[in-house]
């Protein structure tokens, strides 16, 4: 009896291992009508030629939309969905909020591997588009650019090159934003405060910008730089010349000199009572929000997309500064792009190009501008005299217009997301237990390397 | 004529065997077939997003070793067996207490009882949510409370000291009452002839509770142990709703930390490596705990 039970589970195993060898290198579902394949080929051919017909929508389809747009956005959302299901008959779009970005990227990295419950069309943050890219899960987009058409060339360049993995356009920028300093402007004013331009002066306006009460705690902040999401403070070592992650891509000099002096800087501010760290929790965010909302920060660095946020909950006057440069003065794309996954149905896929094709729009884009802080992604709004117009009703995006040509696509590496949790909790945990912040930094260092070497 | 008859015991041995293959069948496509798998992944570098993969040796094995997922390894290791020691002591003494304060058979105690058990009942997703509210920082009821008596704000599961305690507050809350009602049916089972004697011979409620009570629920202590240290061991829920591991992964228990290579790095080979070496470790830990408790168990006979 034992020997059976004993045989029948080396069978069992010696089949699995098999069938998982065989299993396990394949390639998933492959696209009906070889879609997927001859994409690739044409992408590679600049001369290959595109049948429009191919990406024709002929039959009735539903589609699903992923994103990560919050209660806040939700009127919009449903929208300029019913817009787009009323303005044809053969495709109705379905929209699903999935989550936070990183959640929906869970999400979307799952349904991939399986290869079913794929959304036709998603968004991503920015920073996955190498990951996706290089995994080969999104569809590259130049043929169906080419069949249908479609004016890439209207998008500001810096947004178009955000979107591209390798040079193939495997997604289209959607909600654009980048990072943008928020300030009290009545009580800058009353202060005699100008925002600092640059890292240097930041001292000062720590010093000046702090309010403190008899017992030494402190009253307002200067300014709080959040700490849960890396896109924040990166920009600050990049404009100062630290290599994120160097030429030769499996290194980074994050624990060199001056990237160490940058973290140890924002220490001493912490200490002084100057700033807090938000940390990393859940509730950072609203709990920054609020602490400048309620006049307990002079400034605060967000995103620019939530401009519209802020005016409809503060009742003082809020200004919009660029964020403090160094040797540069570049920001970072931020907000989110779409894309096809790349195992959907030839069909699916088609019906999605449509569809994305309207959410990209300048009709839809610019209903996002003027509803919340995203920018206008179009050159021939940016350009023109559209975009003073945009400007006339919201004066604070100067600052902005006045850098487009600074904000600068994201770093692309496949190791990425693992590098950006690695700094973000390394920081929140030097600067809210103190510490050494050089060994801290090294240390961290070692770890990104090891991530970056095995991406 | 001359055919061999088959010996009845064959067949029915056979039989028996026929019985139980739908259940190993069942055990091998869901558990045995899973546990080759990952150790076969283990030695792969399949990445969630890459369509292909290729075996690398031990390489997921150096690294976990010998390389940076070492010091987390540790680290979580850490964090799980400190939150277990937290959920026994909750679950046995805790529960012990309980089952002595609530030992008594009126409807009232009955009611009382119910109120304790009840958050058992509640989903730990649910739960978990209500608490993540109750411990806000700014508008959580906890803080409210403490600031009547003149705490001043506590940052919960902000703070990497109170995280850990934090999220064993929602598990001694859900958890107490469960124990409580194992002990105190343990309780019932133990004949009143010992207590009655005991008391002859002049033994105090304190001696009758140590040299009776207790002894006799050592059974009952031994199954709450196990069954509560292999559960407190792949926490994962409450952990992944209060604090996602964090702050810096100071709560990142065993199952969260393999959760995170598997659905956030989307690094399976790793995540396989230290689910093997999870699996492993608890295989030994519950064969040891077996071992060493015969013969320390007193069985009523």
């Amino acid at each position: 009896m034992k020997k059976k039970v004993a045989l029948l589970l080396a069978a069992v195993m010696v089949t699995s291992a098999v069938s998982g060898c065989s299993g396990g290198g394949s390639t998933g579902k492959a696209a009906v009508g070889g879609g997927n394949g001859s994409a690739e080929t044409e992408a590679g051919g600049e001369t290959a030629p595109v049948d429009p017909a191919q990406y024709e929508v002929t039959e009735p389809i539903t589609i699903k939309w992923w994103h990560a747009l919050e209660d806040q956005y939700s009127a919009t959302v449903d929208k300029v969905v019913s817009d787009f299901n009323n303005s044809q008959d053969l495709i109705t779009v379905e929209a699903e909020y999935i989550g936070s970005y990183s959640k929906l990227n869970e999400a979307l990295v799952a349904a991939h591997a399986a290869g079913t419950d794929l959304p036709a069309v998603t968004v991503a943050n920015t920073p996955y588009v190498a990951e996706y890219g290089a995994g080969g899960l999104t569809e590259d987009l130049t043929p169906y650019i080419k069949a249908t058409g479609y004016d890439i060339e209207d998008f500001g360049d810096g947004m178009v090159e955000a979107a591209k993995y390798n040079g193939k356009q495997v997604s289209l920028p959607f909600l654009i934003s980048t990072q943008i300093m928020y300030y009290n402007k009545d009580m800058a004013d009353e202060m005699g405060i100008t925002m600092p331009t640059t890292w240097d002066e930041m001292d000062a306006f720590m010093e000046k910008g702090t309010k403190k009460a008899a017992d030494g705690s402190t009253e307002v902040y200067a300014t709080i730089i959040p700490g849960w999401d890396q896109w924040y403070f990166e920009t600050f070592y990049l404009n100062q010349g630290v290599n994120i992650i160097n030429e030769d891509q499996v290194t980074t000099d994050l624990g060199d000199e001056k990237a160490v002096a940058i973290a140890q800087k924002i220490q001493d501010w912490c200490n002084a009572g100057y700033t807090y760290w938000t940390g990393t929790a859940e509730d950072a965010s609203s709990n920054m929000r609020q602490n400048f909302i309620s006049g307990k920060a002079l400034s605060v660095v967000h995103t620019s997309s939530l401009y519209n946020n802020y005016v409809d909950q503060c009742d003082f006057e809020i200004g919009m500064s660029w964020l403090p440069g160094a040797d540069t003065k570049n920001q970072e794309i931020g907000g989110c792009v779409l894309l096809i996954p790349s195992k959907n149905d030839q069909a699916t896929k088609n019906a999605a190009w449509q569809f994305l094709q309207y959410l990209c729009s300048k009709e839809v884009n610019m209903t996002w501008a003027e509803g919340t802080g995203y920018m206008p992604t179009r050159k021939s709004v940016l350009e023109t005299e559209e975009g003073k117009a945009f400007l006339e009703k919201k004066p604070a995006f100067q600052a902005i217009f006045d850098n487009l040509d600074l904000i600068n696509p994201r770093i692309q590496h496949k190791g990425w997301s693992q590098l950006a949790t690695i700094w973000k909790n390394i920081m929140a945990e030097v600067m809210m237990e103190g510490g050494d912040v050089q060994a801290g930094m090294e240390q961290m260092a070692d770890e990104i390397n090891d991530v970056l070497a095995d991406a | 004529m001359n055919e061999k008859k088959i010996n009845p015991r064959k067949i029915s041995a056979v039989k028996d065997f026929t019985c139980v293959l739908p259940v190993l069948i069942f055990l091998a496509v869901f558990t045995y077939y899973p546990i080759v798998e990952l150790l076969r992944i283990s030695f792969t570098d399949w990445n969630l997003l890459n369509d292909t993969w290729q075996y690398v040796g031990f390489k997921n094995w150096n690294w976990l070793f010998a390389g940076s997922g070492n010091k987390y390894l540790w680290n979580s290791l850490k964090v799980t067996v400190l939150y277990s020691i937290g959920e026994l002591s909750i679950t046995l003494i805790g529960g012990m207490i309980f089952a002595l304060i609530f030992n008594r058979m009126t409807n009232s105690f009955a009611a009382m009882r119910a109120v304790i058990f009840m958050p058992k009942y509640v989903a730990m997703s649910s739960a978990a949510v209500v608490f993540l509210w109750i411990l806000n920082t700014d508008s959580g009821i906890f803080n409210y409370l403490l600031s009547l008596i003149g705490v001043s704000p506590v940052d919960w599961l902000g703070d990497r000291n109170m995280a850990l305690i934090s999220v064993l507050m929602l598990t001694g809350w859900r958890c107490i009452g469960y124990g409580m009602m194992v002990y105190l049916s343990a309780m019932m089972g133990i004949a009143t002839d010992y207590y009655e004697a005991a008391a002859l011979d002049g033994a105090n409620a304190v001696q009758r509770f140590f040299k009776i009570t207790l002894p006799m629920l050592s059974p009952t202590t031994l199954f709450l142990f196990v069954t509560t240290f292999l559960s407190s061991m792949k926490v994962f829920q409450s952990v992944d709703i209060l604090t996602q591991g964090g702050p810096y992964r100071s709560t990142e228990v065993f199952v969260y930390n393999i959760y995170r290579y598997a659905m956030v790095d989307f690094r399976m080979d790793r995540a396989s490596t230290v689910g093997i070496f999870f699996f492993v470790l608890l295989l030994i830990v519950t064969v040891a705990t077996m071992k060493v408790s015969n013969g320390n168990v007193t069985y009523d006979s």
